[in-house]
């Protein structure tokens, strides 16, 4: 496996010594730019391959995550609809307790507006005993007053005078206890 | 081979067939061509980056209109990167030291900007010629000098690269002539000779990589002002 390496050096020698390649001002120049050459592709020849690796990697990464970012999105939405079809089937628990609560309102509603009729009906009843009670009370009131001025008009002047009479006579008898 | 300091510089020339057009093209031989892979070899991803790289450095502060100049302007940047770089192995030819070649390249392009701004927006395009807030008195005189740096641009543009790739080139040269001819006689200065040269070589390296850029900066630059 020395092959290549006996043809190079011995072809080097042979243009060297037969001055076919001249040793001249271009060959230090050569030498100069392939050493700066070569020493920048030791040093950084690993990092550019790395970053031109990185930048292929982020292209494909970039893709695969549009792609993976597609089938959980699609993910999300299955369980989703999974979610609304166990809903589906509460709904109708969901719908006999409103049900229930209409019901219920309509129930109270009913309830207070019996109970304002009553009320109502109770007052106009009211009314109507307190206003016979008040006939009454008049009648009652215009009887007494009529007996007792027709008894005061039936009072004669010789009554009078008797009845004056007796009391004085009661007086003095009194008058005469008291004083013993 | 016996060469005078100047022969790299001459258009190479075989059997008196000008060989100008193929050291011209011959970089984009080592472009290598685009895959119709998404994940590609390492080699055409680094060179997607580094594309895009260039385009996104050029085109974010330009509007729009702009972005009709991004693939020439790429294009432009990468062959004088590779020209710049793959002339400083040794006995090549470096197609940009010539002025005739820098002056093809920065002419057309600069005027193209020019009778853009010309031709889309005259008044605006004048009124670089006079920068804000210059005193009334100097007005006319100012004016002259803005159009004298207006129409020395496109030869600032080529004898710019031109000066830099050819000066340092000959210096390479110097240096390495220096050292081999002190080899023999003072091995230790050949020796310290042969150090500057190792850094001038990375000098050249940053030269010609900077140097492109430049060049395609500074069109994008009179590009913003006129489009």
């Amino acid at each position: 496996s020395s092959g290549p390496y006996m043809l190079g050096t011995g072809l080097l020698l042979y243009l060297l010594s037969k001055e076919i390649y001249v040793i001249n001002h271009e060959t230090v120049a050569a030498a100069s730019i392939l050493s700066v050459i070569i020493y920048c592709i030791k040093k950084y020849g690993a990092d550019v391959a790395a970053f031109a690796d990185k930048l292929n990697e982020e292209k494909v990464a970039k893709a695969l995550a549009v792609k993976n970012e597609a089938i959980e999105h699609l993910q999300t939405a299955i369980e989703e609809e999974k979610k609304e079809q166990w809903r589906v089937e509460g709904r109708s628990y969901l719908f006999d307790a409103k049900r229930n609560n209409i019901a219920m309102l309509l129930e109270t509603n009913y309830r207070e507006r019996l109970l304002t009729v009553y009320n109502e009906v109770k007052k106009r009843l009211d009314y109507q005993v307190a206003l016979q009670a008040l006939k009454r009370q008049k009648e009652q009131d215009h009887m007494i007053q009529w007996v007792e001025r027709n008894v005061v008009q039936s009072i004669t002047p010789q009554q009078q005078k008797e009845s004056i009479a007796k009391c004085i006579l009661d007086l003095k008898a009194l008058s005469k206890s008291a004083q013993a | 081979m016996n060469l005078s300091f100047f022969d790299q510089f001459t258009s190479p020339c075989l059997l008196g067939i000008p060989l100008i057009v193929i050291s011209m093209l011959f970089p984009s031989l080592l472009i290598p061509n685009f895959d119709n892979r998404w994940v590609t070899n390492r080699l055409s991803t680094l060179q997607s980056w580094l594309l895009n790289l260039i385009t996104k450095q050029l085109m974010i502060p330009m509007d729009k209109k702009g972005h009709k100049w991004a693939l020439i302007l790429t294009s432009l940047t990468i062959l004088l990167l590779t020209i710049n770089l793959l002339g400083l192995l040794p006995y090549t030819f470096t197609p940009t030291t010539q002025l005739s070649m820098n002056m093809a390249l920065a002419f057309p392009l600069w005027f193209a900007t020019l009778l853009t701004g010309l031709r889309n927006q005259p008044s605006i395009s004048l009124g670089h010629l006079l920068p804000e807030g210059t005193p009334a008195m100097l007005i006319p005189i100012l004016i002259l000098i803005e159009t004298t740096s207006l129409l020395i641009r496109p030869l600032a543009l080529a004898v710019r690269l031109t000066a830099n790739l050819t000066a340092g080139h000959l210096l390479i040269q110097l240096i390495s002539t220096a050292a081999t001819a002190l080899l023999p006689i003072m091995p230790t200065i050949s020796v310290l000779t042969t150090i500057i040269l190792l850094l001038l070589t990375i000098l050249e390296v940053a030269v010609a990589m900077i140097q492109a850029y430049v060049f395609v900066l500074l069109l994008s630059l009179y590009l913003q002002e006129n489009i």
